[in-house]
This record gives C-alpha cells, sequence and structure tokens, in this order.
C-alpha cells in the first residue's frame, strides 16, 4: 500500500518534473501548492454531498492540501456548474458532474445554457448508482416480465416514479418503452423518499430508483427487485435479477464525476487524474462507499470524456433533443 | 432492564457531552436567522464521521431539537425568525416584546418547544412503528386535500382584513409556480434566466419578507428602541412560567403539539406547515382572546410548541421507514447510513439498545435545550432595548448572510432582497405576508397531489380525490373552515357596522 503510494507519487513527480523541463509553466511546477476547492452543484447533506466530502478528506491526504467542498446550489445544478466552467482552469477549482443530470440545461432547447460538455475538462468518475425497478413485497408483479406484459396489454396503467424530467429513473423508463413497446403512467416526484413512501403506500405500483436509495428496505423485505439496470448483479443486492438476465438489454444508471474547467494544462489533468484515481481505488475509500451502498467506478480522462459524450448522444435520442 | 441499560448508556460523558455540542450548536445555528437546522446538521454530519453511532446520533438530532427551538430566539425580539419553521412565532412573540415582556414570551417559548419537543419524543419513543403506518396512507390526493386544508388557514389569519389576506395568498401560489414543471420539465416564468428555472427559494422569501423588511421598518426611527415601554411586572425574567401562565396556555399546547405530531410525520411536510397549522387553530380557539395576533402568549405556544413536535415526529418514518418526515430528517437518514445503520423494522428489534438510546437521549436534550436557553435568555433582553441604528446593521447583515448560506450563490440573496422590498410596501399597505408564505408552501404540494391524482385516476379525477376516508374528511374540514371563516368575518363587519 505505502509502496504502492510512493510509487504512483514518484512517477507523477517524474511526469510533472519532466513536463516542467519540457518548457511547461514553473508556477505549475509544484501543483498543488494550495488548497483546492471542490463544487458540488447541490445543498449540503444531499447524496453528491456526502459523496463529495468522503473524497475530499481522502483527496486531502493524498494530495498534502487542503480541499474544501464549497456547495453551490440552483438552477437544477446548473448555478454550480456553471460556476465550475467559469473558474480558471489552474487544477484548483474542480466539481462534480452528475450523469444524467447535467445534459437536460443545455440539450433541452428551452432550457438553453450555453454551457456544453465541452466547457469542462472531464478527469474521472467516481462512482456509479444503477436504475432498479422495485414493487411492495405483495405485489401482484412478480417477474419483469408481468409487469412489461401488463403495460403492453393495458397501457396507461401501470404506475411508476420518476425524479425530473430527463433524470435517470425517467431516461430508464422511456428506454423501457422504447423496447418493448410498453406504456407506463409516470408519475414525477421531487425526490426518492416521496416515491417510496407513494410505492409502499400502494399509491403507485412500481418504484423506478437507484440501488443505494433502495437496498435497506429490499433487505427488509418491504421492497421486492424486478430488475437492476446494470451489466453484472449488483453486490448491494444478493440475488436480486438485472434486466439481461431477464432478456431485456437495457442499462441505466446515475454517475458522478470530477471535472474541471476546459482548458486545463495537461500536466496538471495528469496529476489530478493519478492523485483521484489512487484515492478512489484504496482499500478505504471503497469500504466508506460501500456503506453508501455505492459503486466507485473509475472512468479516466479520454475515456471518461467518451464515457459523457456517449450518455448524451443516448439522452438525446431518448428525449429528442 | 433493558431500560436501565439504555438511560445508564445515555448518561455517560460522551454521550452527555455530545448532546450539549448539539445543544449549543443547535442554539447558535438556529439563533441566527437565515441559517437553518439543515445547514447546521448538514455542516456537523462529516464532523460525526469518526464518532460511535450513537453519540453522532445524539449529537445531530440535539442540534435539530435546538436549532428550530432557538429560531424563536430573533423572532420574538427582532421579528426575524431564526429558522422559517419560526415565522408564525414572530406575528405575536415581537408584539410581546414591544410591549416590554421579552422575557414572558421566551419563558413561553421555551415552556411550549419542551413540551412540544418532549411530546413528539415519546411519540417516537412509544408509538412509532404504528404512526408511520399513518403516514404511509398519505397519496398523492390525500396530500392535495391536506394543502387545500392548508390554504383555509388563511382565511382565518386574514381575519378583519379578508380582501387583502387573499390578495397576499393568491399571490403567494403564483409566486410558487415559477421554476421548472416536475411534470414536463417546462421552464415556467424562467425567461431564459437558469436561477428562475430553479424556482423561487421560500427560505431566501421568509427572511426577506420578515426580516429585511424589519430592518427598512425600522430604518423609519432609527433613534428608537423595539421596546417602547418599561419592562412589565409580567416581564420579569424568572425560568419557569407562572400558574396562570400556564393554564392560559395549557390546551392550546397540547392541540399544537398534536397537530405538529401529525403534520411532522408526512414526508411532504414539516415545521413550517406545523407551526402555520398550529398557529391559524389557535387563533380559532381563542375567539375571545382580544390579543391574539398583538401579543398574546397563545400565539407564541402555539407555533412554538407544534414546530418542535414536528423534529421528533420527523424522525418516525425516518426511523421505521427510511422516509424522513422533513427535509433535516433526509440528512439525518445519511447519517444514520454512514453509520452503517439501515432504518426500517430492525431499528426497532436488532438495534433497539442503539435506537432507544438515541431516542431517549434526544427526549434529554430538549429538557437541556431549555434550560441554557433560559439561561440565556435572561441577558438577550437587551437587545430590545439597543438603538434601531444598530440593530439595522445587525439584521441586514444576517439577512444576507442567511440568504447566501443556504446555496453560496447570489441568486438566493437577490430574491431575499427583492422579498425584503415587497415585505415592507405590503406591511406599509396593511398586506400581512402570513398568506404569502402559507401560499408559497403549500401551492407546490397542492399541485403535486393535484397532476399526480390526475395522472393515476382511473376514471372522473374528483371521484379520485375524494377516494379514501382521510381525503373525505380533510375536505369536509376545508369546507368547515370556509364557512366558519365566512360566517365570523360577517359577524365581525356586522358589529363593527352597528359599533360605528
Amino acid at each position: 500500500m505505502t509502496l504502492n503510494r510512493r510509487v504512483i507519487l514518484t512517477a507523477a513527480a517524474c511526469f510533472a518534473g519532466a513536463f516542467a523541463l519540457a518548457g511547461g509553466s514553473p508556477a505549475l511546477a509544484q501543483y498543488p501548492d494550495k488548497g483546492l476547492t471542490l463544487i458540488v452543484p447541490y445543498g449540503a447533506g444531499g447524496g453528491t454531498d456526502i459523496t463529495a466530502r468522503l473524497l475530499a478528506k481522502d483527496l486531502e491526504g493524498v494530495l498534502g492540501k487542503p480541499v474544501t467542498v464549497q456547495n453551490i446550489a440552483g438552477g437544477g445544478g446548473w448555478t454550480g456548474w456553471g460556476t465550475l466552467a467559469s473558474a480558471k482552469p489552474d487544477g484548483y477549482t474542480i466539481g462534480y458532474l452528475n450523469v444524467p443530470a447535467i445534459y437536460a440545461g443545455y440539450l433541452d432547447p428551452k432550457l438553453g445554457r450555453k454551457e456544453t460538455l465541452e466547457s469542462f475538462t472531464p478527469i474521472i468518475n467516481h462512482v456509479i448508482d444503477h436504475v432498479v425497478l422495485t414493487v411492495k413485497a405483495d405485489s401482484k408483479f412478480k417477474t419483469l416480465k408481468d409487469m412489461v406484459d401488463e403495460a403492453k396489454a393495458k397501457p396507461n396503467t401501470v404506475s411508476i416514479t420518476a425524479h425530473g424530467v430527463g433524470g435517470d429513473e425517467h431516461l430508464a423508463i422511456l428506454a423501457i418503452e422504447a423496447a418493448t413497446g410498453a406504456k407506463f403512467r409516470v408519475v414525477q416526484n421531487k425526490s426518492t423518499p416521496e416515491s417510496k413512501s407513494q410505492a409502499l403506500g400502494g399509491h403507485v405500483q412500481v418504484l423506478a430508483s437507484n440501488v443505494s436509495e433502495i437496498a435497506t428496505e429490499v433487505k427488509a423485505g418491504d421492497l421486492r427487485v424486478l430488475g437492476v439496470m446494470s451489466e453484472e448483479p449488483s453486490g448491494f443486492l444478493p440475488g436480486a435479477p438485472t434486466f439481461k438476465s431477464q432478456g431485456f438489454n437495457i442499462l441505466a444508471s446515475n454517475s458522478r464525476g470530477i471535472a474541471t474547467p476546459a482548458g486545463l494544462p495537461k500536466d496538471v489533468e495528469q496529476k489530478l487524474v493519478a492523485a483521484l484515481e489512487k484515492v478512489i481505488l484504496s482499500k478505504d475509500h471503497q469500504q466508506k462507499a460501500e456503506t453508501l451502498f455505492l459503486e466507485p467506478r473509475v472512468i479516466r480522462g479520454a475515456d471518461y470524456a467518451k464515457f459523457l459524450k456517449d450518455n448524451e448522444q443516448d439522452i438525446k435520442k431518448l428525449m429528442n433533443w | 432492564m433493558e431500560v436501565l441499560s439504555v438511560i445508564a448508556d445515555v448518561l455517560t460523558p460522551a454521550h452527555l457531552l455530545a448532546m450539549l455540542a448539539g445543544v449549543v450548536g443547535g442554539l447558535c445555528i438556529g439563533a441566527l436567522p437565515g441559517l437553518t437546522s439543515n445547514l447546521g446538521v448538514a455542516l456537523l454530519l462529516p464532523v460525526t464521521f469518526g464518532m460511535d453511532p450513537i453519540s453522532a446520533l445524539i449529537m445531530l438530532t440535539s442540534l435539530y431539537a435546538a436549532a428550530i427551538y432557538a429560531g424563536s430566539f430573533p423572532a420574538i425580539l427582532l421579528h426575524t425568525p431564526g429558522t422559517s419553521a419560526s415565522a408564525a412565532t414572530a406575528i405575536d412573540g415581537f408584539a410581546l416584546t414591544r410591549k416590554g415582556e421579552f422575557n414572558k414570551a421566551i419563558r413561553i417559548a421555551t415552556f411550549s418547544s419542551v413540551c412540544g419537543g418532549v411530546f413528539s419524543a415519546l411519540m417516537l419513543l412509544v408509538i412509532a412503528p404504528p404512526l408511520s403506518l399513518l403516514s404511509l396512507k398519505f397519496g398523492p390526493p390525500e396530500y392535495f386535500m391536506l394543502a387545500v386544508f392548508g390554504l383555509t388557514i388563511i382565511g382565518t389569519l386574514a381575519s378583519g382584513n379578508m380582501i387583502k389576506g387573499l390578495m397576499s395568498g393568491a399571490a403567494g401560489l403564483a409566486i410558487s409556480t415559477v421554476g421548472l414543471d416536475l411534470d414536463s420539465g417546462f421552464p415556467r416564468f424562467a425567461f431564459g434566466s437558469t436561477d428562475l428555472q430553479g424556482g423561487i427559494g421560500f427560505v431566501p422569501a421568509v427572511i426577506g419578507l420578515f426580516s429585511l423588511s424589519q430592518a427598512l421598518l425600522m430604518c423609519e426611527e432609527p433613534h428608537r428602541t423595539i421596546q417602547q415601554v418599561k419592562v412589565t411586572a409580567g416581564g420579569q425574567w424568572r425560568l419557569f412560567p407562572t400558574r396562570d401562565e400556564i393554564r392560559q396556555i395549557r390546551a392550546t399546547v397540547m392541540r399544537s403539539s398534536l397537530i405538529g405530531g401529525f403534520i411532522g410525520i408526512l414526508p411532504g411536510a414539516g415545521g413550517d406547515i406545523g407551526s402555520w397549522a398550529a398557529y391559524n387553530e389557535a387563533k380559532r380557539f381563542s375567539r375571545n382572546d382580544p390579543d391574539f395576533g398583538k401579543g398574546s402568549i397563545r400565539g407564541v405556544a402555539a407555533s412554538e410548541s407544534a414546530n418542535n413536535a414536528t423534529t421528533g415526529s420527523a424522525m418516525v418514518p425516518l426511523l421505521t421507514l427510511g422516509i424522513p418526515g422533513s427535509p433535516t430528517a433526509a440528512i439525518l437518514l445519511g447519517a444514520l447510513i454512514i453509520h452503517g445503520l439501515q432504518p426500517g423494522r430492525t431499528l426497532f428489534t436488532v438495534h433497539a439498545h442503539f435506537t432507544y438510546t438515541v431516542i431517549v437521549g434526544f427526549l434529554l436534550a430538549n429538557l437541556v435545550m431549555g434550560f441554557i436557553g433560559m439561561g440565556l435568555g435572561r441577558y438577550m433582553g437587551v437587545v430590545a432595548r439597543l438603538p434601531n441604528s444598530i440593530l439595522i446593521a445587525v439584521v441586514v447583515v444576517l439577512s444576507v448572510v442567511g440568504a447566501f448560506s443556504l446555496g453560496n450563490n447570489m441568486y438566493d440573496v437577490y430574491t431575499m432582497m427583492a422579498f425584503g422590498l415587497l415585505g415592507y410596501l405590503m406591511r406599509k399597505g396593511n398586506f400581512s405576508p402570513a398568506p404569502m408564505v402559507l401560499g408559497m408552501i403549500l401551492g407546490p404540494m397542492a399541485e403535486q397531489g393535484f397532476r399526480q391524482s390526475v395522472i393515476l385516476a382511473d376514471g372522473p379525477v374528483v371521484l379520485h380525490l375524494l377516494g379514501s376516508p382521510i381525503s373525505i374528511t380533510l375536505a369536509a374540514l376545508s369546507l368547515l373552515s370556509i364557512v366558519s371563516a365566512g360566517y365570523l368575518e360577517f359577524k365581525r363587519t356586522k358589529a363593527a357596522r352597528a359599533a360605528g
């Protein structure tokens, strides 16, 4: 562990040194020489905020400089993303990108943000949380197929929750409709707890949410999983079937990663990627994420940029934006 | 045996220290206008990462209770509610301060907050599991009917000035429609602004309408003080309310604790709605109290016992179902999970020792906060005798800082300022800001409940809306409330005409 850390640090230092010698800006040679600000585009205490505070604490340990979480809430996240995009690209301001929440703001012509993905330098993905469909324990739907069959036979009768137009659950529902020809009654709520209480109270039939939000209720036997929209079965829901295992090849998730403003110097980018990767892959950090039912998933630099772009294309198609 | 071990565990130094820290932190957060209980719990959450789960949860829940209680201090002292749940307290509490009875108001607020808090802790301790099932009975039609019933409160709040009250309430409803439409994602009244797409914040609006508008009013008389008479005999400091005071507020405290306790278990409603609903009922029951709304201890007692009663009851669905009953409880949910505790029935079986220790700790914290609060209250009355010119600066700074701290953006500050100016003009023109605040809270609840009912209804929507005993009861109560408000207003104008 210690050796590993040292090797990476040394490697990173060599890289930085090489870049500095090769004519890189000397001011950046010792990045980081001061504290970092980590922008969270939502309020304190929410899901993104809690993961951010875990990350910030561990990142401090690796960088040796303070990392301050700054919650900039409002505008469905865009007040924070706007601030991030317009910050100085020096590596001292980093922030969370939430997929798919970030897309609506600039893809939906009604909303019209001028920033796009190109306004950011994607650094690394941090966690992924798959969409899962659950029902109350005594529901008549025993399998995913039961639900899809009924929603096909009697369109617009099966009710299902979602949290915002263009949100991950909504996109998942649209993808299921597109793939199967089913049609649902979509009940939009502001937050998952509201949806959970509607599902447990029998007011809606199917709860669409993320794995982390229902793992407890599934374990307690109050909710039953119809299908997880991930490639592999979820470690947090032992024995729960995936969509894929039931013959429906549909994936959906919500993920959070780190980005900086566009135009970040290459050497700083590499240092940040290395430091964050080290944090996210550390055993200690993985364990902490696990208690939150979150799956750390490292997707680095160019791959992360491609991941963001692919998701953008998917949502464009589903939402007709 | 089990009971004794729980009590012994609560009384260990580590847990008592955590409680004390939570109470003191909560008193500070609550007493500063704009710093909400959500913010306090969220800020303290990372601090608890390294603690044992019991200490962590005792600290966070103590902070929650103390913050909601301490919100009454500036509401009474300066007409600037420390948290939005204390907005209703400002009406009678501030009037009492002007009459030189600040200490009396604080004493009543403390007594009522402690009663409400202890009541809700007992609810949590004794009947949490069955109560949580009641909260599940509330679906979209029930929420719609509850919001409609809440809106009929405007009729009572506005009595004496019905037209202006209804206008203020309607404006509040209209303001609540700004922002992204949840169902279609359409930006309503946003005019291309990302800020407006996110809607108009409720908390900055309350800070503006109550706090900043008060500073603007004080600007008119910079050399005067809030308290313009000598401290009355009843306004002297004492730890406990007099027997006579308790007799006056006894029924109000019990009724308001019940109302707050009930509102708290509903996921969509917290201390804001609880305190207004209780204030309204107190007003209805205090028909013969000429002081109500102008410095009645019943008004203070109603709002304060109800908002503290929502703190414990908001944790009922949180602990039993993992569904938070208020925004602050949502952050407590994060705290439970981080400390490896899954909300649900196992909290009351496998982890019963943990759960009951936290609940008993929360109960004790409610008593501790009362004593500390009264101790501080003794010296706070000084503020009411400071010249306005000093207080104006303090209130303006706290309003700006409070609004900014909500989301670290200037938009909330501008919202607060706009509502400050609006509130000033309204109060000059005899429009009460209270109905507007109610409209802003209940508008989204009514709209969401109605539109979800439309989506879920199989036949006519009306039948779906009145499809359960709960919604029929709420509809009947609404009707009764409207008719009684109309009748009282009719009688009042007739009496006024006969007298004039």
